[in-house]
């Protein structure tokens, strides 16, 4: 158990510092800050005054090397911009995003789950074609151009619901289902084909030949046979939503990491920027490593792996 | 306990509801992003300062109609050799935070203004000395005679409290600034929404109509429609023109139009690739003037919503004279025989950079332009690039013999763009010109504003004789206004100016 917890870990790292790489040496590809942000008519010495004060005349491996360094010690620097720290700024901006990725979760398994249930026990039925049609939107709808959708409808035309902002509980329902659609649709298709493959199970088989009637075969065998696969999927669908609301909080001016991200990239703010994408990839890995260590604890066919 | 939550949301839907009947007089308008900083001279990007304003004054004013009028200074003097400004200020003014506003104020104004980690310490170092006479006389310096130097104060000299800047220091003084302006900060959420009050002392007793102003971050521009045709907000700024046009017949909400005060063109290069082109010519570069369709450009592209630019100086600028500068005509037969004129019968091939993507339509009006000088022989390699490498270097570096570009200004007058694109040694300098070099150096230290704007003509005149640039066109700003906002005038520069706007019932 201690090497797999070992490997599993050393694998994280890994991960974590191909994302650093990647993002460092992506986001120089940009544009270029002191262009940006020094004004058009600035004299040379200007533009070399702040390129020295942001360390952005430092060649590109040196300025990694610190950047490495200085993450090590846990400081992703300071936004160009605002000039604090990225983290004091990520964290004014983490909990609506948290917000609206649990909001777009319970959306989606509210909805999801019963339906795919229900689909899964009556393959073919018309509750199934319901949950094969909403399975195919919800991957193929994009969601911000459902969020502009749903922004008109709501919003404009009946007026029942705001149409962006985070002023009340009702602020929430917009941009919660936009965001939560696409996954909705994920978890009714593995909702039903995970029903689908418990109910040709041989301890099903098994189950039904003793003549277990049809009622208590669901509740008992196939829905907690269910959960199991859906829960880790759940997990996964999180960190999917956290990362994935650029589009949806910027269609709703939602006050998230979406909207600071986009800003940043705009103002080609790197530390920013950086700081960020780290910081949605390090919860993104650390999810995917628990789930990990939480199967190998469940499943010890797993540690050998 | 869900009970209770559900109680609370209700309670708290009321309440809100409640709340938006109660403040009528609030103001709501929107920014496009999340404004970087509230402290002027960290304010670089215009969102920023848009927001920014409503809390500040400065000594001197630059109104909607482009005079320099009183504001915390009352009247002021300028030596005879142009290098010396005194000032007299406002007596009995205090600042949000009850500290009364003196000649000290300025000076901190300047100091702290010109720090290193600020956006645009040029604009506050550009004065070499700023000396208290006594509480309410204020002497500034300048190095050399500087023309536009009252319209950079007016522009970016946002007067702070000293002492309060002292004790706290930028960064503090960033999160809960103060200033004298006719509202005050009350609050800010990161990227949602900036609270201000209107100020109860403001030093113009009549001001501000309005009992508060509330900034609301929205950054995607239908977003911004569907916020005023809720009425969630009353002003939405940076509007497309399909998004303009979408709100045409809608009730309680008009759309106001009016002309940026930026101009595109095509530069000229007569220095790096442009050396031994036909573009030395001063007849070709006339002759391409008139084979680009500007007009054509502005219908096909922007649905009519752009001016087709006379030159560097267009409307709204110091010395602009709507008789006198008529835009280049669109005349592909006498573009031809201009060509044939200077030995180029047949036309010629040229290479034109464009920063792609770098402004709205960009990459269509450059091709645009390819097309029409095509049509008069000239065969335009369009060299697309990202506007990293377009703009990171110096301009003259970049690209081939020409390149699309476009330049804004905020004082009112065309000369930050002069300079900018005309003064050798400049980034984005590719054309050399001795005349129009030392005509821009003279308008620079012409501190007299008719002295100045009978050379803009005449630099006006030059430019067009022997032109440096292809001048393109002036876009069209849109903002929805909701119909009970009164008195709102935007002013050229995207600036939103509220301290006189009221909301009828």
């Amino acid at each position: 158990m201690l090497s797999y917890v070992a490997s599993k870990l050393l694998e994280s790292l890994a991960l974590i510092v191909g994302v650093l790489v990647l993002v460092f040496f992506l986001v120089r590809l940009t544009g270029d800050p002191v262009a940006l942000m020094v004004p058009k008519d600035a004299p040379q010495e200007q533009r070399e005054t702040f390129a020295r004060m942001m360390g952005l005349d430092q060649p590109l491996p040196v300025q990694f090397a610190q950047y490495l360094a200085d993450v090590a010690r846990g400081d992703l620097g300071d936004s160009l911009r605002q000039r604090r720290p990225t983290l004091d700024i990520i964290r004014e901006r983490l909990w609506p995003t948290v917000q609206l990725a649990l909001g777009a979760l319970a959306f989606a398994m509210t909805i999801a789950i019963p339906l795919g249930l229900a689909a899964g026990l009556n393959p073919d039925g018309w509750i199934d074609r319901i949950a094969r049609t909403v399975g195919l939107a919800g991957q193929t709808i994009p969601n911000y151009w459902l969020g502009m959708l749903l922004i008109v409808f709501f919003a404009v035309e009946l007026r029942w619901l705001p149409a962006f902002g985070r002023d009340t509980a009702a602020s929430l329902v917009l941009p919660a289902v936009s965001l939560g659609f696409a996954g909705l649709g994920q978890l009714v298709r593995l909702t039903r084909s995970t029903v689908l493959d418990v109910r040709r199970s041989d301890y099903l088989r098994t189950a039904r030949s003793k003549g277990v009637h049809a009622t208590g075969l669901a509740w008992r065998h196939v829905l907690p046979n269910v959960a199991v696969p859906l829960i880790s999927v759940l997990g996964i669908q999180f960190t999917y939503l956290l990362g994935g609301s650029v589009y949806i909080e910027s269609v709703f001016a939602w006050p998230g990491l979406g909207t600071l991200l986009e800003g940043a990239i705009r103002d080609t703010d790197f530390p920013l920027v950086q700081a960020i994408t780290v910081f949605i990839a390090f919860i993104a890995i650390s999810v995917h490593l628990l789930t990990d260590l939480l199967y190998g604890w469940v499943d010890p066919r797993l540690r050998v792996a | 306990m869900l009970k209770n939550g559900l109680l609370t949301m209700v309670a708290s839907l009321v309440l809100a509801a409640h709340f938006a009947f109660a403040q009528e007089d609030v103001l709501v308008v929107t920014l496009s992003s999340d404004p970087t900083s509230l402290y002027m001279p960290r304010a670089a990007d215009r969102t920023a300062g848009n927001a920014s304003w409503s809390l500040y004054d400065t000594l001197v004013w630059l109104n909607e109609e482009g005079e320099l009028v009183p504001q915390l200074a009352t009247d002021w003097q300028i030596s005879d050799d142009g290098l010396t400004y005194t000032f007299t200020l406002r007596q009995g003014v205090t600042f949000h935070n009850g500290e009364p506003f003196t000649a000290d104020d300025v000076i901190a104004t300047w100091e702290y203004g010109g720090d290193d980690s600020n956006d645009y310490p040029g604009y506050y170092t550009v004065a070499t000395s700023v000396e208290a006479i006594d509480d309410f006389t204020v002497r500034i310096t300048t190095a050399e005679p500087n023309a536009i130097f009252l319209t950079t104060m007016a522009k970016n000299w946002a007067i702070i409290p000293g002492d309060y800047m002292r004790e706290v220091g930028i960064d503090a003084f960033a999160t809960a600034p103060v200033g004298t302006g006719p509202f005050q900060f009350v609050s800010r959420t990161p990227g949602e929404r900036i609270v201000m009050e209107a100020n109860p002392n403001y030093w113009d007793s009549e001001l501000p109509y309005l009992d508060g102003v509330e900034y609301r971050v929205i950054s995607d521009p239908s977003t911004r429609v569907a916020a005023i045709q809720t009425g969630a907000v009353h002003i939405a700024n940076r509007l497309t023109p399909e998004l303009a046009e979408s709100l045409e017949g809608e009730d309680g909400v008009d759309v106001l139009t009016y002309l940026n005060d930026r101009v595109y063109y095509v530069a000229f290069k007569n220095i790096g690739a442009g050396v031994g082109t036909p573009l030395e010519d001063a007849r070709v570069r006339q002759a391409l003037n008139y084979g680009v369709d500007r007009f054509g450009i502005i219908e096909a592209i922007f649905s009519g919503y752009a001016n087709p630019a006379p030159g560097f100086v267009v409307e709204g600028n110091l010395g602009y004279d709507e008789a006198a500068m008529a835009p280049f005509a669109y005349d592909p037969e006498r573009a031809r025989a201009l060509l044939a004129e200077a030995g180029y019968p047949d036309g010629f091939d040229i290479q034109m950079g464009c920063p792609a993507d770098g402004y709205v339509n960009i990459n269509e009006v450059c091709q645009a332009v390819a097309q029409s000088l095509g049509a008069i022989g000239v065969n335009v390699d369009v060299d697309f690039q990202t506007t990293n490498t377009y703009w990171s270097e110096p301009q003259y570096a970049v690209t081939g013999p020409m390149f699309v570009d476009s330049w804004s200004s905020e004082v009112g007058e065309a000369l930050p763009r002069l300079q900018g694109a005309l003064i050798p040694g400049n980034y984005y300098t590719t054309w050399e010109d001795s005349e129009l070099e030392a005509l821009i150096n003279q308008i620079d230290v012409t501190v007299d504003r008719d002295e100045r704007a009978a050379l803009y003509q005449e630099m006006h005149e030059r430019m067009r004789n022997e032109p440096p640039f292809i001048y393109l066109y002036q876009p069209v700003i849109f903002e929805a206004v909701a119909s009970n906002v009164q008195g709102y005038r935007p002013l050229a520069a995207e600036e939103y100016f509220l301290r006189s706007v009221r909301l009828a019932d």
